[in-house]
């Protein structure tokens, strides 16, 4: 559906010269989508809005960049692709997601301090740019501006490497992350060249998988013993089900487990379903009834609380049980089971290849 | 060194001829010995279980209180012992008074007989000590309701109404000849007149206090204000397991026949069962096995148990264990749903749980064993009659009713007189420091009181 306002603002977006300005077209799309969002079909929403994210980041690397020529600082010495992990990364970031991010570049001939300071300076404004802009950084420090996640191509490989021969739970954790990785400005080919290591390293490492089975399965669908929703007990959430962590989380990991058996590069969920499809490793029925339950985990996860504060936009993944229909919790209760099944599955179908 | 052996025995048994004579204790004397060193050993025991009482109130409890909750259950236990002594003993078990269905009257500051007299079971002195400790325990039951809020000297007042005729004139309805006893209401140890009784006096302490700072949020919702020592609250419950074999085995006290052995094992049955029960049902509602529901459950378990330990047979036991379990588990989640804060969930292990266990006994109590312990009359299952049952619900409400109704009026005339809650400030501090003048953890809460003085 073509909706005129959106793209007005995408143009805007792609043509703004500073941050405020930059700030000031999120404010007013978030407002835009956020009042069209009942009125869509979920993932033609979700590809909507994550379209007006990539336009906001990739504007806020650009002026970034500007901002480094005009500090006398020159433009990037070598070509660099800017990465987007987690939601951004899945192309599914709601309308307040935080930043996790990284870069590759190409490895330099010389002064490859000098290259490092440019990015590791680079990446201090963009991720201050995306701040302005509303989006909180990583918790756990997952950014560009960590010197540990902006590398030249051959540190990657070396940091992968090592990744894959001591597989601690951090590194597992790390490890999947690079799996959900997408290039979102700047030189794809990088990235690509970046998956190829990591995929070559899967094969060489097939004992990994063990690891990243018992990291993947770590989060549970919240349904209890009775097919009851599992709600917050205490605190200011108290009746809320945690959306993210008890019913999205789960089912992205375990959909990424599969993938990443197959070699598929996608990284949304559904398009990785539509290749498990094709690798004929889920069967079209399974990918329907598995699809509709992520696009409802989609919708509710749209909805769940906004905690907004420091003029940054952020909610905690919770859904209030008022805004939760009796047709919908049904609906989710279903999908909870769903989600419960593809864990399942996902084990023994892991466990298989491991014996 | 034969030798030498033979000369040491020579010489004893000059300087000790009489050992040689003495005339053997009769069967009486014998049996009486056996009796008084039983009801002894249960006396301690029971006392031991103040120092569960100590342990729960403190690990389900923060840190910046723990020196208060420990040292005041101590203290209240010391001057327990000179009010049971001066008064409450003589309101449960003295003589005669003009109305003896109601409460005795008698026997005040105690003084007994050096030994027991000629066809006496035990001396009075271990029977005193034994009630003593059950009234002890029923007290450190109502202090739940008080916890990390309440003043110290609240607790002095409370202690001196509560031991002088709260607590024994319940004693007294139901063990003491009272007017309950005669209808035949059965409460073998105490699920009543000890557990209700306290769970009681907590609720009206809890609701007049008002929950504590932080507890519920402006919308309505609870906030866990989690304990600082699950390990002290698992032990606590060890302990006070351990002491329940007092409290309940103890509470035939006779050896007679054995059957405090009976007792003990419906007793370590009805425990089994609730922590088990508790576990379980919290792990299908909400998904977790939460470790303090579970603990609540074994309590609660032995709570329930403790009226129809005598009364029922194993498989009963168990049952009343598994109910209780599940029951406490619901009950939690009831109080917190109306707004009652209940820090060391007494309310829910002492109270729902006292109530069933004592309703169960007109369930699930045999005639044959009703009439081995000669109270009242087997259950509805046994005998198919409600006659039990409904004197065990009449005296369930009747024993609420008084002790709900003398709690209020005691604790709300001293909220009146001389107030009941720590200030605001107090509260933030922590009782260890606006009580005491000392923190019970000083190298660990130096720090957080700077932060709220400063």
């Amino acid at each position: 559906m073509n909706d005129p306002v959106r793209l007005q603002l995408l143009k805007q977006i792609s043509s703004v010269d500073h941050v405020e300005g930059l700030r000031n077209l999120r404010d007013q799309i978030h407002e835009h989508m956020e009042a069209l969002l009942p009125t869509r079909p979920v993932e033609q929403f979700n590809e909507q809005l994550n379209e007006v994210h990539d336009a906001v980041i990739e504007r806020s690397v650009i002026l970034a960049e500007a901002e480094m020529a005009r500090m006398g600082k020159g433009s990037p010495p070598v070509p660099y692709a800017y990465l987007l992990f987690g939601s951004g990364g899945r192309k599914e970031q709601t309308l307040s997601s935080d930043q996790d991010s990284g870069v590759v570049y190409v490895d330099p001939v010389a002064d490859s301090a000098d290259v490092k300071i440019y990015f590791k300076e680079l990446c201090e404004i963009i991720v201050q740019n995306l701040q302005h802009t509303g989006y909180p950084p990583c918790e756990g420090n997952v950014l560009s501006s960590n010197s540990e996640w902006c590398l030249p191509l051959s540190e990657w490989a070396a940091k992968l490497d090592q990744w894959f021969e001591e597989p601690a739970w951090e590194a597992v954790r790390y490890l999947l992350i690079i799996a959900d990785g997408r290039c979102v400005y700047g030189e794809k080919k990088l990235l690509d060249e970046l998956k190829d290591s990591f995929f070559t390293d899967m094969l060489n490492h097939p004992i990994i998988l063990q690891r990243m089975l018992d990291n993947t399965l770590r989060h549970k669908m919240l349904l209890g013993f009775f097919g009851q929703l599992l709600k917050e007990q205490y605190g200011e959430d108290a009746g809320s089900i945690d959306i993210k962590y008890g019913a999205y989380i789960p089912m992205v990991n375990s959909i990424r487990l599969l993938s990443i058996q197959e070699g598929i590069r996608e990284t949304s969920t559904l398009e990785r379903m539509n290749m498990l499809v094709k690798a004929g490793k889920l069967s079209e029925a399974d990918a329907a009834i598995y699809g509709g339950a992520f696009r409802l985990f989609l919708r509710l996860r749209l909805m769940t609380t906004e905690q907004n504060s420091d003029d940054l936009y952020a909610n905690n993944g919770k859904l209030s049980s008022r805004k939760l229909t009796k047709e919908m919790t049904d609906e989710l209760k279903s999908s909870l089971r769903l989600g419960k099944k593809l864990q399942r599955a996902v084990l023994k179908q892991t466990m298989g290849r491991l014996t | 060194m034969i030798k030498k052996t033979m000369l040491a025995l020579g010489i004893f048994t000059l300087l000790f001829p009489v050992m040689a004579f003495a005339e053997d204790p009769s069967a009486a004397t014998l049996n009486m010995g056996l009796n008084s060193l039983w009801v002894m050993l249960a006396f301690i025991l029971v006392l031991l279980m103040q120092g569960g009482f100590i342990l729960l109130e403190t690990g389900s409890t923060r840190m910046k209180n723990a020196g208060h909750v420990a040292g005041k259950t101590i203290f209240t236990t010391g001057l327990a012992a000179l009010i049971y002594w001066a008064f409450g003993y003589g309101m449960a078990f003295g003589g005669d008074s003009g109305v003896n269905a109601l409460f005795g009257w008698g026997d005040f500051f105690f003084n007994p007989s050096i030994s027991a007299a000629e066809g006496d079971s035990f001396p009075s002195t271990v029977f005193f000590l034994f009630q003593l400790a059950f009234a002890a325990v029923s007290l450190s039951i109502a202090w739940g309701g008080f916890a990390e809020r309440a003043k110290l000297s609240s607790y002095i007042v409370f202690t001196v109404f509560f031991i002088a005729i709260i607590y024994p004139v319940v004693a007294h309805w139901i063990w003491g000849g009272g007017w309950l006893a005669e209808d035949g209401a059965q409460d073998f140890a105490g699920s009543t007149v000890v557990h209700l009784t306290g769970a009681l006096a907590a609720f009206a302490a809890t609701v007049l206090l008002k929950p504590r700072i932080g507890k519920f949020n402006k919308d309505g919702s609870a906030n866990e204000i989690l304990g600082h020592n699950q390990v002290f609250t698992a032990l606590s419950v060890l302990l006070l397991w351990v002491g329940w074999f007092g409290f309940n085995a103890g509470s035939t006290v006779a050896i007679g026949d054995g059957f405090f052995g009976y007792v003990a094992f419906n007793t370590m049955l009805g425990a089994g069962a609730g922590g088990v029960a508790a576990l379980l049902i919290s792990w299908a509602v909400t998904g977790k096995a939460d470790i303090t529901t579970m603990l609540n459950g074994t309590l609660a378990g032995l709570v329930a148990i403790t009226a129809s330990c005598a009364f029922v047979d194993p498989w009963a036991a168990v049952v009343i264990g598994l109910v209780a379990g599940v029951l406490v588990f619901y009950s939690v989640k009831f109080f917190e749903k109306i707004k009652v804060d209940d820090p060391i969930y007494a309310l829910s292990v002492h109270g729902a749980a006292g109530i069933w266990g004592t309703l169960a006994n007109g369930i699930f109590a045999t005639q044959l064993l009703a009439d081995k312990v000669g109270v009242g009359t087997g259950g509805l299952i046994d005998t198919g009659s409600w006659k039990q049952l409904w004197v065990q619900f009449e005296s369930v409400v009747v024993v609420g009713a008084f002790v709900l109704a003398a709690s209020f009026l005691v604790l709300g005339v001293m909220k009146l007189i001389m107030g009941f809650r720590v200030t605001e400030e107090q509260e933030i501090i922590g009782l260890d420091l606006s009580e005491h003048g000392a923190y019970g953890y000083p190298e660990q809460m130096k720090k957080a009181g700077q932060n709220i003085q400063g």
